[in-house]
């Protein structure tokens, strides 16, 4: 039995670790499988790669000669102005009468709309992006062409969000300064500038809102003046004789401003199109798609719809570049992200008929005027547009054939197989020049059908690899998933097997003797099965605090009914009762904010609608009640100390986790406190969370005296208490302001003191912020329970009891944290084709898993601080035993 | 720890006969309620949660404080009157226990749900706390007996414990599909948890009559 101890005592270091490290390399094999990953090929477009493709066959590249920067296709515009506007809802744009009932934020950008139904040659379009809706994912998307992966969403938070609120106003006076000084310049192809504002305004107020529509109206100005600059020199000779205008939205947004889902409010974005260019083009009517609609002023207005991922390819084909964006003169000006404008990559878009007709439709109509076919346009328009699909589709083929010989994770043959079968379907038959037509020419005009086909033929290849890539892309590996869920799954029998074992070390055996102990463990174990099973449903995700809560009120009432039957502490039972109501309201509190700015939640703040967020009483409340916090935490602080110095008779090993571990945990409180006061007090608006932070604490040092009423007579641990500890935690993390997701995180934090970024610092403090309350200080705080116990009176109790006490707490609360994170993976593999599976469920699991991990890491340090140091205790007494 | 062992004789003996048409009183009272509800003011739990919560307990309500007065403990020393009058004071009391607890489980607060939590907080009151109250009156041994260590003894202890424990537990269940996002009108407070009452309410009279009903047969050849 000795023998077998102290093994344990050296040995259960190694398995705290050992789970850690299991979990580490669960969750990483897990992670591979789920988040999309899509290897990025450093290959770039170059013009002479377009004399191997079969488009041009038996003729040399007829553009080649024209012009050196434009090679692929016949430039069919000279310059190029994209505005973008960050997250520009489609509603935004589109005239009111599109929509079921109009909204005050409609009908804004009213420059636009007068244009597209009065010109030929401006258009609206609805653009649908591919979830997940992050600025970053979308204009690397819009660049490149391709399909967004969701590591890079990560990287997308930190910049704009961390921008200043009040800077509403201020974030696009860059840009407005720059541009149109910039549109008098000639040393551009492409000007692109990226404006912020309705972004801004979406995060912090919401679209209905009166910043939201003043800022539409600003936009609506500035678009006014641009086009009218650009009209002004529009005229043959003109600096922008030629110019393509598009106003564009990377990404949309829902009501209460937020993106990143998959939601139809969040993808669908608009585009308007204008070219400068005279006359207006034509379009073969088959190719429109568009539906009109008679807006405000009885004027038709038409609307086509298109995949964002299109775009890049249209672009390209536009300004005769390389597919996508080849080498021409970006002029980026402004705004952080756009920058990122200049990368190239290769696109798996295909050229969209509508936008490619503004700006491509006639610009050889000139040369073939004596033609008098009645659909002479329309042939020279489709040839055009056939050449350019030739292009388009071997590019994209090229690029499948490059990414699958390259990238671990590529096609399947079979796929593959399929793809090549069709690509040559398309290519077999005809080439798009008018020589091979000559077959089907009927007097003077060419017949179209074949034409037609060909197109068809093209499209059809296009869409195919589109929808392969989709559902590759945005594939999961459920191998990897599987491998990462069965390691994590393991962990759990490991966390039982090191509990038991320890029970067997003679101490415990009274573990499954003492019915009452039995009881309790089952509802314990019963209350950690529900919360598990709970992930299985986006609506307890959302709900999570209350659910915690919820859970948390009914061991309270377990704990309360105990309590009466023992007729002992009565008070401090219905004192924690009532501590957990203020906690549910506080919880409640928390999830009305995020129901501000979350897309899925509806506002349903039961009680909280009287209560102004300005009002005096308010403000005083939140000078107060941190002071009062800090008052009474110092008066905690000072009894626990007065405490253990006037019991310095006792065994020494006590008084080092009573005395030296009150202090410690009361300040790491202190300093977890302090830290999220400063950031409630400098960066979050709403000033009803500070009260919470001043409950907390009383928490803390209530909930093991209600958790001990039971305890006292018995040697083990309650398991009961670990759970409701464990629960609490939970409730904290929500009390505390934060929800999971990632616009919950409160970057203000991270600046704390410093004003300069560096990442891991930021990332320190951010994580403090938001893992003190629910993981640093549970963890750090859970000897509580076990010396309060002593204090109550066992001071002849033996040292090791209590570290077995504490190891077989570690190991419940890591079991209690493991297996919450497993349901969630679990519930992710589950629903991983839910449709907010990026909403909701993936940044759910990102932070169960930091939550898990930083749990892990906080177990093994607090057992070398705590049980490394009592180690040491027990084995002198030991030994003086043995003297 | 058991002190409160209550062999002696302290009720009047229930034999299960009674225990039957107490339990079917109590049920058919809350079918009544919700008839009445149905059939003659046309409105449902789900329609007009208030009024047909105040309907089912002004309907069950004489009915439970009348018959479970039959039953007090120590019918020689205190009167039926004074029985039914501990039964009346019981249910505002039992009303706010139980509605604070319902608020510390997370019931939403406001004044558009004071009515509501008020009649079902009333409503549980009968079925929780009133019947107690009769049988007991103020006796705190009893009522730790009955509801802190469950461990009912005499028949008169099943049919206050058991369905109590049904209505609470059952309650809790009530809650649970009120996250949910099905947008039926009946996730909302307090319609399911008023289901689940009932329904636990309900199967745990069952349970109680089935549990009594040996007890009656030992009891009959003693009276004997």
């Amino acid at each position: 039995m000795m023998e077998m101890g102290d093994w344990w005592r050296r040995g259960k270091w190694r398995i705290m670790v050992m789970l850690t490290m299991l979990h580490i390399v669960g969750i990483l094999i897990f992670t591979r499988g789920f988040l999309l990953t899509r290897t990025e090929l450093p290959y770039y477009s170059n013009c002479s790669d377009v004399s191997e493709s079969p488009c041009f066959t038996g003729q040399s590249n007829p553009y080649q000669n024209q012009s050196n920067s434009r090679c692929w296709t016949r430039p069919a515009v000279d310059r190029l102005v994209i505005i973008v506007l960050d997250a520009l809802r489609f509603d935004f744009v589109a005239p009111s009468t599109f929509f079921k009932e109009p909204k005050p934020w409609m009908d804004k950008l009213q420059v636009l709309q007068k244009l597209a139904s009065t010109k030929r040659s401006a258009r609206i379009f609805k653009a649908i992006a591919d979830p997940p809706t992050t600025s970053l994912q979308r204009l690397k998307g819009l660049t490149t062409g391709g399909l967004p992966t969701f590591i890079d969403v990560g990287n997308s938070f930190g910049a704009p969000a961390i921008l200043e609120d009040n800077l509403i106003h201020q974030v696009d006076n860059g840009c407005i300064e720059h541009l149109l000084p910039s549109l008098y310049e000639e040393d551009w192809d492409v000007l692109i500038a990226h404006f912020l504002g309705v972004d801004h305004a979406g995060h912090i107020l919401g679209v209905d809102s009166v910043p939201m529509i003043e800022k539409l109206e600003q936009y609506n100005e500035i678009l006014d003046k641009v086009i009218e600059v650009l009209d002004n020199q529009s005229g043959p000779g003109g600096l922008h004789e030629n110019t393509f205008l598009l106003v564009m939205g990377d990404h949309g947004q829902t009501i209460n401003g937020d993106h990143g889902g998959g939601s139809a409010e969040e993808v669908e974005t608009s585009v308007f199109a204008m070219s400068f260019k005279k006359p207006p083009p034509t379009m073969p009517s088959e190719f429109d798609t568009s539906s009109c609609e008679m807006d405000l002023d009885q004027k038709k207005t038409c609307i086509s719809s298109f995949q964002q991922l299109d775009f890049a390819a249209t672009v390209s084909a536009l300004l005769g570049v390389p597919f996508p964006f080849g080498r021409c003169r970006p002029a980026v000006i402004c705004c952080g992200q756009a920058s990122d404008a200049g990368y190239l990559l290769f696109s798996i878009g295909r050229v969209s008929p509508e936008l490619y007709t503004l700006g491509a439709g006639t610009w050889n109509l000139e040369n073939n005027i004596e033609g008098n076919c009645p659909n002479q346009k329309e042939e020279e328009w489709m040839q055009n547009y056939c050449n350019v699909l030739c292009i388009n589709s071997w590019q994209v083929k090229r690029y499948i054939d490059i990414y699958s010989a390259s990238s671990v994770i590529g096609f399947s043959s079979e796929d593959l197989l399929h793809i090549s079968d069709m690509y040559a379907q398309a290519e077999e038959n005809w080439s798009c020049s008018s020589e091979s037509l000559l077959l089907f020419k009927d007097e003077s005009c060419y017949s179209s059908l074949p034409l037609k086909r060909k197109i068809d033929a093209y499209f059809k290849f296009l869409l195919n690899v589109a929808e392969l890539a989709r559902s590759k892309w945005t594939e999961f590996d459920l191998k990897m998933m599987g491998i990462g869920f069965v390691i994590i799954l393991i962990s759990l029998p490991i966390y039982f097997l090191a509990m038991m074992t320890k029970s067997v070390n003679g101490f415990s055996s009274l573990l499954f003797g003492d019915s009452e102990i039995f009881v309790k463990l089952v509802f314990a174990l019963f209350m950690v099965v529900i919360r598990a099973c709970s992930f299985l449903s986006n609506s307890y995700i959302l709900e999570e605090g209350k659910v915690a809560s919820f859970l948390l009120a009914t061991t309270a009432m377990f704990k309360l009914r105990n309590s009466i039957k023992r007729e002992k502490m009565l008070v401090e039972a219905i004192v924690f009762l009532l501590l957990i109501t203020i906690l549910r309201f506080t919880i409640e509190v928390g999830l009305s904010k995020q129901a501000a700015t979350s897309l899925f939640m509806s506002t349903h703040s039961s009680w909280l609608v009287e209560i102004d967020p300005g009002h005096p009483v308010w403000i005083y409340m939140a000078e107060i009640i941190p002071i009062l916090a800090l008052i009474f935490l110092a008066y905690l602080l000072y009894i626990i100390m007065a405490r253990s110095s006037c019991h310095s008779i006792w065994n020494s090993t006590i008084i080092v986790l009573s005395g030296k571990q009150g202090p410690l945990v009361a300040l790491v409180t202190i300093t977890g406190d302090f830290m999220s006061i400063t950031v409630l007090h400098f960066f979050q608006k709403d000033l009803i969370m500070f009260p919470s932070t001043g409950y907390c604490i009383m928490r803390l040092g209530n909930i093991d005296r209600g958790s001990t009423d039971k305890v006292a007579g018995i040697l083990t641990f309650d398991p009961l208490s670990v759970t409701q500890w464990s629960l609490l935690a939970t409730c904290l993390f929500f009390v505390t302001g934060h929800w999971c997701a990632f616009d919950g995180l409160r970057y203000g934090a991270a600046f704390i003191g410093y004003d300069e970024f560096v990442l891991v610092r930021q990332a320190i403090l951010l994580m403090i912020d938001t893992f003190g309350f629910s993981h640093i200080i549970p963890v750090f705080g859970l000897p509580f329970l076990v010396a309060r116990q002593k204090l109550l009176g066992h001071t002849d109790q033996d040292g090791r009891l209590l570290l077995l006490q504490l190891s077989q707490m570690y190991l419940m609360y890591g079991l209690i944290t493991a297996a919450s994170v497993i349901a969630t993976i679990l519930c992710v593999i589950i629903q991983r084709r839910h449709l907010m599976v990026w909403g909701l469920f993936a940044p759910k699991f990102v932070f169960d898993v930091v939550g898990l991990i930083l749990t892990d890491i906080l177990i093994c340090l607090a057992w070398f601080y705590y049980v490394g140091r009592r180690e040491d205790g027990t084995q002198l007494t030991t030994l003086d035993h043995r003297d | 720890m058991v002190k409160a062992s209550t062999t002696e004789n302290p009720s009047q003996s229930v034999s299960p006969m009674q225990t039957f048409f107490i339990h079917l009183i109590c049920g058919v009272g809350l079918a009544v309620g919700l008839w009445v509800a149905h059939n003659f003011y046309s409105i449902s739990l789900i329609s007009n949660p208030s009024r047909t919560l105040r309907l089912i307990w002004v309907t069950m309500c004489p009915l439970v404080i009348l018959f479970y007065s039959c039953f007090r403990k120590n019918p020689e020393k205190c009167s039926y009157l004074k029985a039914v009058i501990r039964g009346v004071l019981a249910l505002p009391i039992g009303a706010l226990v139980n509605a604070l607890g319902a608020i510390a489980l997370g019931a939403p607060v406001g004044i558009q749900y004071f009515p509501k939590t008020v009649n079902w907080s009333l409503l549980m009151s009968l079925f929780t706390f009133v019947p107690a109250a009769s049988v007991f009156g103020s006796s705190w041994e009893d009522w730790r007996r009955i509801f802190a260590h469950t461990k009912p003894n005499a028949s008169v202890d099943y049919m206050i414990c058991l369905p109590a424990h049904g209505a609470v537990i059952g309650a809790w269940f009530g809650a649970w599909p009120m996250p949910l996002d099905w947008e039926r009108p009946w996730q909302e407070w307090p319609i399911c948890v008023s289901y689940g009452a009932m329904a636990g309410y309900l199967i745990t009279m069952v349970l109680s009559f089935v549990l009594v009903l040996p007890r009656g047969r030992q009891q009959h050849p003693k009276a004997d």
